[in-house]
């Protein structure tokens, strides 16, 4: 796979977004500002539904913002595209589709690559997330592992400018995450494109990220961003680095601060919507 | 000591018997065998019943009819459980992606469905004659009303639960709406469609046979009536069968199609 796309930059400015559900608003994203770098890998982690998942939506166009504004290279984002592509929690694989056809099926769609360029790319893909030998099988018939890296394929096969990765390694067990991780940390370092990756698991954020995200509980912004300075390649010997450690200090600080106001507010900041016109209070 | 030697013996005892009998097979001849002797003894030993021809009777009743006769029947309930399907299907099918895919189409059809929906279409066989003149249309009419709302409805109801991620995904790889339908909507609300395909199928054999238990113009239906009047009970009974019989191949028919165009889902 060439690496000759650049990454982009993403920018959220003040952005602020409502859900409604059974007619409870919800703020779910209030003043939430920060920047993708380029290139680089972004990890968000914050407490569970604290609309990780939202940040990931407005990004792939899904969803747009109510209040503020989302921008990639300086352009509002206005519907999803394929330089922004999502590898969703537990798979998204088209079920009908073998393993092959799954990977070549944004390319051929958009008739972006004849068949034979396609088939190329998928084959080559295939290779390098190991799952040559299983081209011709269906997504049911794989493993959970195998489906993440088929879904990987999937997305890479477009070289997106971005890759949007919500909780991907969420859901298989911890030996094949550590391996999806190794993977995914070889893949990244092997392209040009901006990595957003959302997960509520520590040591895989500090492990993968450049810059780590903390999120706030709802209405949730940035708390604070650790730049994770660790040295590329990574590896997962350096969990016992002093570094890992000190910045894993750092965040575990700031999550547990998150984690007691969740617990202590929890229930009522679905449906409670006073208080919300002024910052979280932060004793 | 001697306990001991039991227990091997009856394993092997077991081991054999295994070996050289096909017991699931065996207890499902069994069933039907049962079945036949349980009838065959209630119409012997209960005299209440004794009107009730045997199946000897009913299988002797074969031999008696002129094979045309019955198969000509049997064309004409199928050619007419076909016809209505199919109709069902041709106009059942977009209205139900219509319906599952727009909200618009939604709010402006599926109120008035819901309103015409429960009543029973065997409720429908007076009316027919309100729209149609001949008898094969109103019978065909029948048919293919329904296999209209199974249609419908399963096919709505399987493009209204595809999962969001699938279109979501597809959106962002740059499919237009023409691709969306032809390539994920429909895909992956496929079995479902066939679900509802296979209870179409089901309902325009009981339409039919009520329809030609009306109309007296030939059927299977009209063989089982028919055979009512002159009170030739074997007939019935043979006539019962052989629907049931057609409504199995139809069924079967479908599910075959079906596997094929859903066989991503039965391998694992």
């Amino acid at each position: 796979m060439s690496t000759s796309n650049q990454g982009s930059e993403v920018i959220f400015n003040n952005v602020g977004k409502m859900a409604i559900f059974k007619k409870n608003q919800t703020v779910i994203l209030k003043n939430c500002s920060f920047t993708v770098e380029p290139g680089k890998l972004t990890v968000l982690i914050g407490p569970s539904g604290c609309g990780k998942t939202t940040i990931i939506n407005l990004i792939a166009g899904y969803e747009r913002p109510d209040i503020g504004r989302v921008k990639m290279d300086g352009q509002p984002i206005t519907g999803p595209n394929w330089e922004r592509l999502v590898v969703f929690q537990e798979t998204a694989l088209y079920p009908w589709l073998t393993c092959y056809e799954n990977v070549m099926f944004g390319p051929l769609s958009r008739k972006v690559m004849t068949k034979e360029k396609a088939h190329e790319e998928t084959l080559k893909l295939l290779a390098k997330v190991g799952l040559e030998d299983f081209r011709d099988k269906y997504p049911s018939q794989l493993s959970g592992g195998m489906q993440r890296r088929a879904e990987l394929a999937r997305a890479l096969i477009n070289q997106p400018k971005v890759m949007l990765m919500d909780e991907p390694f969420r859901g298989l067990d911890a030996m094949t995450r550590q391996l999806m991780q190794e993977y995914y940390l070889k893949l990244f370092e092997e392209t040009d494109a901006s990595h957003v990756f959302v997960t509520s698991e520590l040591d895989e954020a500090i492990i993968l990220a450049d810059n780590l995200l903390i999120m706030t509980n709802k209405p949730s912004k940035i708390q604070k961003i650790i730049e994770v300075d660790l040295p590329r390649p990574r590896e997962w010997s350096m969990v016992t680095s002093k570094r890992y450690l000190e910045i894993k200090a750092e965040a575990l600080e700031l999550l547990h601060e998150e984690a007691v106001k969740a617990s202590t507010t929890s229930g009522k900041v679905d449906v409670d919507l006073s208080g919300l016109l002024e910052p979280v209070n932060t004793d | 000591m001697s306990d001991h030697t039991a227990t091997i013996e009856s394993q092997f005892w077991r081991q054999i018997s295994r070996t050289f009998v096909n017991w699931s097979l065996f207890r499902q001849i069994m069933s039907f065998v049962l079945f036949l002797v349980l009838w065959s003894a209630i119409v012997v030993a209960v005299d209440y019943f004794q009107q009730i021809p045997t199946p000897k009777a009913v299988f002797m009743a074969l031999f008696e009819t002129p094979f045309k006769v019955v198969l000509v029947n049997m064309l004409k309930s199928f050619i007419r459980v076909l016809a209505g399907f199919f109709l069902g299907i041709l106009i059942g099918f977009p209205i139900g992606v219509a319906i599952g895919y727009s909200k618009v189409a939604k709010g402006l059809i599926f109120p008035a469905f819901e309103m015409v929906r429960p009543i029973p279409p065997i409720a429908w066989i007076p009316a027919t004659v309100l729209f149609f003149v001949h008898i094969e249309s109103q019978i065909i009419f029948l048919t293919f009303y329904g296999a209209f709302f199974p249609v419908v409805y399963n096919t709505m109801g399987g493009i209204s639960e595809v999962d969001i991620r699938l279109p979501r995904a597809a959106m962002s790889f740059g499919l237009n709406k023409r691709q969306m339908l032809w390539k994920v909507i429909l895909p992956a609300a496929m079995p479902q469609i066939f679900t509802g395909m296979k209870l179409a199928m089901g309902i325009t054999w009981i339409l039919v046979v009520a329809a030609e238990m009306m109309a007296n113009k030939g059927g299977m239906g009209y063989y089982v009536w028919y055979n009512h009047t002159v009170m030739d009970y074997p007939h019935v009974v043979l006539g019962m069968g052989i629907i049931g019989l057609c409504g199995a191949i139809c069924s079967i028919g479908i599910a075959w199609v079906g596997n094929y165009f859903t066989r991503w889902q039965r391998i694992f």
